[in-house]
């Protein structure tokens, strides 16, 4: 025996010690995006220490999206006909045994996407499409091109104006595909085409198809019959048909979002409850979850795999144990958000940056801060306007001096 | 049985023993390992004393598993965790924490010769290999080049060799005797009787490679999971991926490759049981290689295929090798 695996770490320790180590500082660095649920723009602010960084104008009121590499934030502004992108000013290069972090000042990327009513954004594997539904059609630009400034997009159409979505899925487009009998109802399925957008295969039925995620390599639609599962086939995508199980009370998932660390999807289900699904088991694929009251807003911690978060329409912040199926915690954080009235209306959402939760909280014009180890609130940050639309980007890294 | 060990095995493998399950939820160990080839190690050795969970079953590759909340539920009432190590499973460390689990988490190649890829992805350096130099101490130094950047990774394949194998069984026997000293007598005397097999099965592969005419002796699959094998018995493997399916060979990669293949002359090509076909279908018509079979590579074939346990798995890759080669 030459080599045994001790003292090879400890070989690779001290050499990483002296070339490295010396040189490296570890820094950690979360950034907050807020939108305004009346006025053109986006905050910037420092999460680590509540200052604010920047303010962008933009034209219209806003949704926001931030990639997954962190490096890019997509204000969708639908009344407004445009997508900005903007540079986070944050990024990230692994090099196996850490990353590198570089952190700069937040900056439009010079990339706009216009068209008629911007509604779903979906990046997929660095590829962002956006649906414009006033056209059916979808514009398709990669993270590398925005983040040079280059509006080089790929558009792909549909046969017919609907609230569609597309993914750019490798080499081929899932595109929704429209009610034709009934134009103002929501797309009736998937169809798979290539990239110049001639189909391959026929419609994949998704009736009511609204609301999509991404976890680890397996993407879903929601249907009103179930979810449409896509992974990767051979050759093209794989798509099959997940029915909701028949112990779940009528409903249907609408908003899914996808986990990070752990792979599954939390949707809505009905008002006043949220399902985890686990669409690669053939049974308990779904597990539904009551809440006290009506659902506002849900998300899921990137860094701890285990939780997600839902605030519901009495204030409070619920901590889901997504391993055990069950809200372990809840925290009263905001006053009364009734779910009566338009859907767009101002009301919280939660993003998680590092081990803080933050929570907006537009009638108040603050947002609220939850540690995420002991589920406490720690702090407020004041922002102008009405605070709606949140998200983070951010982690922790190693910076070299003299690179 | 709990519904958490009912669901996990749906995902895995749960691998049933010849006890009554009523008694068998009491007082059994509870085992949960990582991936199909751990379980069957820990199958001979724990006997009717354990109950197995296996978390990425047959054919699936550990490389790019992604832990759901059920596997997290299982790992979470385990009593024992046995895992490869080496970064074989990088979905480990996301999926303890998630799991909040007081068991041991038992890296099975501790204590084992490590073999490490110095070479920059996808360039393969056929020299160092054939010198058997593939690793080693001389990971460290390459290491020292770019400070910061690739120190060489550790092949986590290490099951490739029976060698390796009994270390395996061992580690196994020692975590199982320190969650159960009642039970500890059985396992060493199972990992015993099973290490004979164990030594056996080498006797054989040894023979079967000595049946291979020394310039016949290199052979391409798809990732490079064979290295422990080509260490220990001899036979060069090639290979257009490295040691993690997690990244796709590149263009250049598969064209440096083939243009290998053609200087080497290699003796067969085959197909391996958790990776995709495809690239090497396509290697193999452009080379004029035919392709040779299915080898087991990073998991057993479920039970009704030709290498649902370990030493079945080892004798048909083998035999699979040898028979193209000679078939040639
Ligand atoms: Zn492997």
């Amino acid at each position: 025996m030459r080599t045994n695996w001790a003292s090879a770490t400890a070989i690779a320790l001290l050499l990483s010690l002296s070339t490295s180590a010396a040189h490296a500082e570890e820094v950690t660095a979360w950034r907050l995006f807020i939108s305004d649920h009346a006025d053109p723009k986006v905050t910037v602010i420092d999460a680590i220490d509540g200052e604010k960084l920047d303010t962008f104008e933009i034209k219209g009121p806003a949704s926001l999206h931030r990639s997954e590499s962190g490096r890019t934030v997509f204000a969708v502004q639908g009344s407004a006909g445009v997508v900005a992108g903007i540079a986070s000013g944050i990024s990230f290069e692994d090099h196996g045994e850490h990353g590198d972090i570089d952190v700069e000042a937040p900056k439009f990327a010079g990339v706009e996407i216009t068209g008629n009513k911007p509604s779903h954004f979906v990046e997929h594997g660095g590829d962002f499409a956006v649906f414009f539904d006033g056209e059916g059609v979808a514009r398709i630009i990669s993270e590398k091109s925005v983040l040079e400034g280059k509006p080089d997009f790929m558009e792909v159409k549909t046969d017919a104006p609907q609230h569609g979505v597309a993914v750019a899925y490798g080499s081929h487009v899932l595109l929704s595909e429209p009610n034709r009998e009934k134009p103002d109802e929501l797309p009736v399925g998937i169809r798979v085409t290539d990239k110049a957008g001639a189909p391959i295969g026929g419609i994949h039925a998704c009736p009511d198809l609204h609301g999509e995620a991404s976890s680890g390599n397996i993407l879903a639609f929601a249907c009103a019959t179930g979810l449409l599962v896509v992974s990767h086939g051979d050759g093209s995508p794989a798509v099959r048909h997940l029915p909701y199980a028949d112990s779940l009370p009528d409903g249907k998932t609408t908003t899914l979002i996808g986990g990070r660390g752990l792979q599954y999807f939390l949707g809505n289900y009905g008002a006043d409850k949220v399902v985890l699904i686990d669409p690669t088991i053939e049974s308990d694929s779904f597990r539904l979850i009551n809440l006290p009251t009506r659902r506002v807003h849900f998300a899921v911690d990137p860094v701890c795999a285990k939780f997600a978060y839902v605030i519901t329409e009495d204030g409070q912040l619920h901590q889901l144990d997504v391993v055990k199926g069950e809200i372990a915690n809840s925290l009263k954080l905001t006053g009364p958000y009734s779910m009566d009235g338009h859907w767009s209306d101002p009301r919280p959402r939660v993003a998680v940056a590092g081990d803080k939760i933050v929570v907006t909280d537009p009638l108040q014009g603050v947002l609220h801060l939850v540690d995420a180890t002991s589920f406490e609130k720690t702090g407020d940050i004041a922002v102008e306007g009405k605070p709606f639309n949140i998200v983070s980007v951010g982690g922790s890294g190693q910076t070299h001096a003299g690179e | 049985m709990s519904r958490t060990l009912k669901l996990a095995a749906v995902i895995g493998a749960i691998t049933s023993l010849p006890i009554a399950p009523s008694v068998a939820a009491a007082e059994n160990l509870r085992v949960v390992a990582s991936f199909s080839i751990i379980a069957d190690f820990a199958k001979n050795v724990g006997g009717d004393r354990v109950d197995i969970v296996t978390l990425v079953g047959p054919n699936g590759d550990a490389h790019v598993y992604e832990p759901k909340p059920a596997d997290a539920a299982t790992v979470g009432s385990a009593d024992v965790v046995l895992v490869n190590g080496l970064q074989f499973e990088g979905f480990l460390q996301r999926l303890v924490e998630a799991s909040a689990t007081k068991a041991p988490i038992v890296e099975l190649t501790k204590g084992g010769e490590v073999l490490r890829n110095t070479e920059e992805e996808g360039h393969h350096d056929q020299h160092k290999a054939a010198e058997g130099e593939g690793g080693h101490a001389a990971a460290a130094e390459e290491g020292h080049e770019e400070g910061h950047h690739h120190h060489g990774e550790s092949d986590p394949h290490a099951w490739q060799s029976v060698h390796n194998a009994e270390l395996y069984v061992k580690n196994i026997a020692d975590a199982f005797c320190a969650a159960d000293a009642a039970g500890c007598d059985t396992y060493r005397a199972n990992a015993k009787s099973y290490g004979q097999q164990l030594e056996a099965l080498e006797a054989e592969i040894k023979a079967a490679v000595a049946e291979i005419p020394e310039d016949k002796r290199t052979i391409i699959t798809s990732h490079d999971a064979y290295k422990y094998f080509e260490h220990e018995y001899g036979i060069k493997f090639l290979a257009p991926e490295g040691v993690s399916t997690e990244s796709e060979a590149s263009a250049s990669d598969v064209a440096a490759l083939i243009k290998q293949i053609r200087q080497d002359k290699a003796s067969a090509i085959f197909v391996e049981n958790v990776t995709n076909p495809r690239l090497i279908e396509q290697i193999a018509s452009e080379t004029g290689l035919k392709v040779g079979g299915e080898l087991y590579s990073d998991a057993l074939s479920d039970k009704n295929g030709p290498a649902a346990t370990y030493l079945e798995m080892m004798r048909h890759n083998i035999t699979t090798i040898k028979g193209a080669i000679l078939g040639s």
